[in-house]
């Protein structure tokens, strides 16, 4: 939680800062919580890959665990395409945070705008500005990141992992809550 | 034009200003157009392209009533909000770099004008009627000697300074109003790059009308460091032209190398095809601290800030020729020149000379004397590796790195002797330097770097300045009517996500006959790729602007030339008059000029005034994606949009349904996105079914190559009547639009924007 000094008038940095989680289960909850979340699915999650498994692998995982739909977002669908699963939605990353933004958007189920709004494999400075758009212009949902760094304009971020092996476990750990819990 | 123009003598100045008594055409409703003036054409625009922020800071810190916190529904001590905070910024950005410019004119202009004084003719060869697209259709002039421009380049001025002052605590309130001041000030950068462009063409007997300028060595391997090495930086000839001439007068120019980085280096080789450019803005701090350069000399915009501690450590003199960076040098401009020599190389100190004849001769001597002392040889591998064990892996530089790779991991394996992954990574380096001043070991990360960098050399094409008028009239028609898909101009600095993207973009539009033009930086970069037959992108494709051409207009300023020749297809081709007609020209440009520009490095406030200059003459913009710090994109949402017009034939106002062009200003993530999206953007309403097919063609074709097969969701959207239906793609495209229910619908006669929103211009003034 950051800390904000008393006379905040002269020394204010600026951010309204994300909600540091490390537990798997409170992010498995936030999702299960949401009626209408939506996975949007960046172009690093075909770059990276955690011993050998590419990180849209893990990303479809959850999708899948959790009932989300997804949005692919640059080439990623190409990927998933490949992988024989076909997105919810295709948006580039600034086109569906604009549709985001309006609280009358129907949602790319048609269903509504979404309550919360996960981002995963969007290259950091992008990803933040994105954040930063919903932050301050859509107050009607939640964003949150899986990351594998803090991102402080989200409403629910990931910490700093310094190792790899700690943000795969956290992802494996979450995948496993939400099967759980589905 | 304003309302209060018209109750005042300003019309009248305004005429006399620019000489509306000589009828070369009737002048418009908007000559030298004020803040108000084409504020109904930008509200138009914003309405279907609103402005999409992403405040890069939650705060207002301007005044002494803050820091204002700006978050969820809270305004500042003065009223503003956050949208409205972004809106300044970017105006104020546009305006810096509309100053940039402006200045970099009107410095030009005093500079040539003091040497052949202001009566002297603009002639840019004979294929060169309409000289300046720009200033004949903001300002109304056409101008005829030096003494012209200054008209020009001093309206800009005094615009600038009214959009600077609606910056200022307790004014402007709406984003909107905003907005439209930062299309004002993109609209008179491009007035202002056109001065500076034809005064230098003029002035220094660039090439022009011509498209097959001389092919120039590329790349820093291109340099004789065995000689005394003269480096420019920056952007502005002055210094350079006089320091050739000094050369050459003295006999000098075969034993000093001359060199430059950056849109100098491109203005260099416009003056001589003997100057080497060594490369982008990127490479700058890289090459400086290489040593090669004995003497470097810095003018104006995109120079380091720190470069008196850069050429101190790398034992390099420095002369600051212009005003505009002195560093807090002494002044030697009135000093003997022997005395400045003397103690530039005794005392190794650093001035601002700003009398370009003496900084020339300082240069030349300076170079001569201490380029046999120096130490000019590239770090070897072995010597790279021993300063690599020093790294232990913290990741500090990973945690500064704006383009967020690992330069450490490739630091580590140097240290085994490992050196593929640097290679790769020298590609993604934007020359920034945190890395290195944040290192806690103070590894020279920069000159370990060295080992990766290239030592091949390459061939960029001089710049050629304007589009030639037989060019236009040549490609006029097929552009308007899509039958060549469109025109890339891929543009401006170096903060790309990787250095290749650029000759790769261009390869593939160039391969696919669009008509591809370059500048800046970026016209650097496209030339550092070689074919499989050894071949760059300048000697695979034809110079001319056709279909399948590559042209280098020049440096930063003659991207005014690209939308000029936008302006000239809609003058020349379809016969409007362009005179204080900027609205026509828009409407023109944004209706039936399938272009798009392409500016995927873009890191300076100048990129932003140049790309919403172009949103306001109605060509759209793609960003790379560092561009998101910018705060402002134009986006359509698409099918939930207002892509009315009017159709001038029947005097009727048609719901179009497709979004073409789709967005204004637009960031993408990916290369494989990008271009995916520039086919998209160059789609106009007034594309024929032939045209429509061959734009369509590329759209799908790309689409299926970079997005995993399959058709865009939004083909329907774009296909009007069965004939638009490419016939490769006939059988997929016809199932898909049965299956969606999709209604053919008929092509507009004539669309305009003119009509749909209030404004002085009649609807006859569209039809040609």
């Amino acid at each position: 939680m950051s800390v904000i000094p008393y006379h905040r008038v002269n020394v204010l940095t600026g951010i309204k800062s994300a909600r540091l989680i490390e537990d798997a289960q409170e992010y498995a909850d936030l999702i299960q919580k949401a009626k209408r979340p939506l996975l949007v699915l960046g172009p690093l999650l075909l770059k990276r890959s955690l011993d050998g498994k590419l990180l849209i692998e893990y990303a479809l995982e959850i999708a899948k665990a959790a009932n989300i739909p997804t949005c692919a977002t640059a080439q990623v669908r190409a990927k998933m395409a490949e992988l024989g699963v076909k997105p919810d939605s295709f948006y580039d990353v600034v086109e569906i945070i604009n549709a985001l933004k309006d609280p009358n958007w129907r949602g790319v189920k048609k269903e509504g705008n979404h309550d919360l709004v996960v981002f995963f494999g969007i290259r950091s400075d992008l990803g933040e500005q994105g954040l930063s758009v919903l932050k301050h212009f859509a107050p009607h949902l939640k964003t949150m990141t899986l990351c594998k760094y803090y991102f402080p304009n989200a409403n629910y971020s990931l910490p700093n992992f310094r190792k790899d092996e700690q943000w795969k476990a956290f992802l494996e750990s979450l995948i496993d809550n939400l099967k759980k819990g589905a | 034009m304003a309302k209060v123009k018209e109750i005042t003598r300003k019309l009248e100045e305004i005429q006399k200003k620019i000489k509306a008594e000589i009828p070369w055409e009737p002048v418009g409703p908007t000559p030298m157009p004020e803040i108000p003036d084409l504020r109904n054409w930008d509200m138009r625009l914003l309405k279907t392209y609103a402005p999409f922020y992403a405040p890069f800071c939650d705060l207002c810190c301007f005044c002494t009533y803050g820091k204002c916190d700006l978050t969820e529904t809270r305004r500042g001590g003065c009223g503003i909000d956050i949208a409205t905070q972004q809106a300044r910024w970017v105006l104020l950005a546009c305006l810096m770099g509309c100053s940039a410019h402006a200045a970099h004119g009107g410095h030009i202009l005093e500079f040539l004008i003091e040497k052949y004084g202001p009566d002297k003719k603009i002639d840019l060869g004979g294929s060169i009627n309409i000289e300046a697209p720009h200033i004949r259709t903001v300002v109304g002039l056409k101008p005829e000697t030096l003494g012209d421009l200054v008209i020009a380049i001093e309206y800009v001025f005094k615009e600038i300074t009214h959009l600077l002052d609606s910056t200022a605590m307790g004014q402007e309130g709406s984003y909107l109003d905003y907005e439209s001041k930062a299309l004002h000030a993109g609209m008179l950068d491009h007035v202002g790059m056109e001065v500076a462009d034809i005064a230098q063409i003029v002035g220094f007997n660039y090439p022009t009308s011509v498209a097959d300028t001389p092919l120039i060595d590329l790349g820093w391997a291109a340099v004789d460091k065995s000689k005394p090495v003269i480096l420019f930086v920056g952007h502005n000839p002055a210094t350079s032209t006089v320091v050739i001439d000094y050369l050459r007068e003295n006999n000098l120019y075969d034993q000093v190398e001359v060199c430059g980085v950056c849109c100098t280096a491109l203005e260099a080789s416009r003056y001589s095809d003997r100057a080497k450019v060594v490369g982008p803005f990127s490479r700058q701090l890289f090459f400086i601290r290489s040593g090669i350069a004995d003497v470097i000399m810095t003018d104006e915009q995109c120079i380091r800030t720190d470069m008196p501690i850069e050429a101190s450590k790398a034992g390099s003199a420095l002369i600051a020729t212009l005003d505009k960076a002195m560093y807090g040098l002494e002044d030697a401009s009135e000093m003997d020149t022997e005395e400045i020599v003397k103690q530039m190389i005794e005392d190794k100190k650093h001035f601002a000379i700003l009398d370009p004849r003496k900084a020339a001769e300082v240069a030349a001597k300076v170079a001569m004397e201490i380029a046999p002392q120096r130490r000019k040889e590239w770090l070897t591998e072995e010597e790279a590796r021993e300063l690599s064990q020093k790294c232990n892996d913290c990741g500090m530089c990973e945690q500064v790195c704006p383009n967020l790779f690992n330069i450490g991991a490739g630091i580590a394996e140097v240290a085994k002797g490992k050196f593929d992954l640097i290679r790769e990574q020298f590609n993604l380096c934007v020359g920034c330097g945190k890395c290195e001043a944040e290192c806690p070991r103070k590894l020279p990360i920069f000159k370990i770097m060295q080992i990766a960098a290239s030592k091949e050399t390459w061939k960029v094409r001089a710049g050629r300045g304007p589009i030639m008028d037989t060019e236009i009239r040549t490609v006029g028609a097929p552009i308007t009517l899509g039958t060549i898909p469109g025109v890339v101009a891929i543009v401006g600095c170096s903060n790309f996500p990787d250095i290749r993207d650029i000759a790769e973009m261009v390869d593939e539009f160039a391969k696919r006959k669009y008509i591809v033009v370059v500048s800046g930086c970026s016209a650097m970069v496209a030339g550092m790729w070689k074919d499989a037959d050894g071949k760059t992108v300048y000697e695979k494709y034809p110079p001319n602007f056709d279909m399948g051409g590559v042209v280098n207009v020049g440096s930063c300023v003659a991207n005014s030339h690209i939308t000029g020749a936008a302006i000239k297809i809609a003058n020349i081709f379809a016969a409007l008059p362009l005179r204080g007609n900027y609205e026509v020209m828009a409407d023109y440009v944004l209706n039936r000029v399938g272009a798009v520009g392409i500016a995927w490095g873009a890191y300076s406030q100048k990129a932003a005034s140049i790309a919403t200059g172009c949103n306001r003459l109605g060509i759209p913009v793609i960003l790379g994606p560092h561009s998101s710090k910018y705060r402002r994109l134009y986006l359509s949402r698409k099918e939930e949009d207002d892509w009315r017009v009017m159709d001038a034939r029947k005097r009727e106002i048609v719901d179009t349904v497709e979004p073409a062009p789709e967005h204004l200003a637009y960031v993408c993530e990916t290369k494989e996105k990008a271009m995916v999206m520039i086919p998209k953007l160059c789609i106009r309403r007034n594309d024929t079914p032939q045209g429509r097919a061959i734009k369509l063609n590329h759209y799908i074709s790309l689409h299926k190559k970079f997005m995993g097969g399959g058709l865009p969701e939004d083909i329907h959207l774009f296909v009007r009547r069965d004939p638009d239906i490419p016939l490769v793609y006939k059988k997929e495209v016809r199932e898909y639009l049965q299956k969606i229910g999709w209604q053919p619908r008929e092509p507009v006669g004539l669309p305009t924007l003119i009509g749909t929103y209030p404004s002085k211009v009649p609807v006859d003034a569209v039809i040609h």
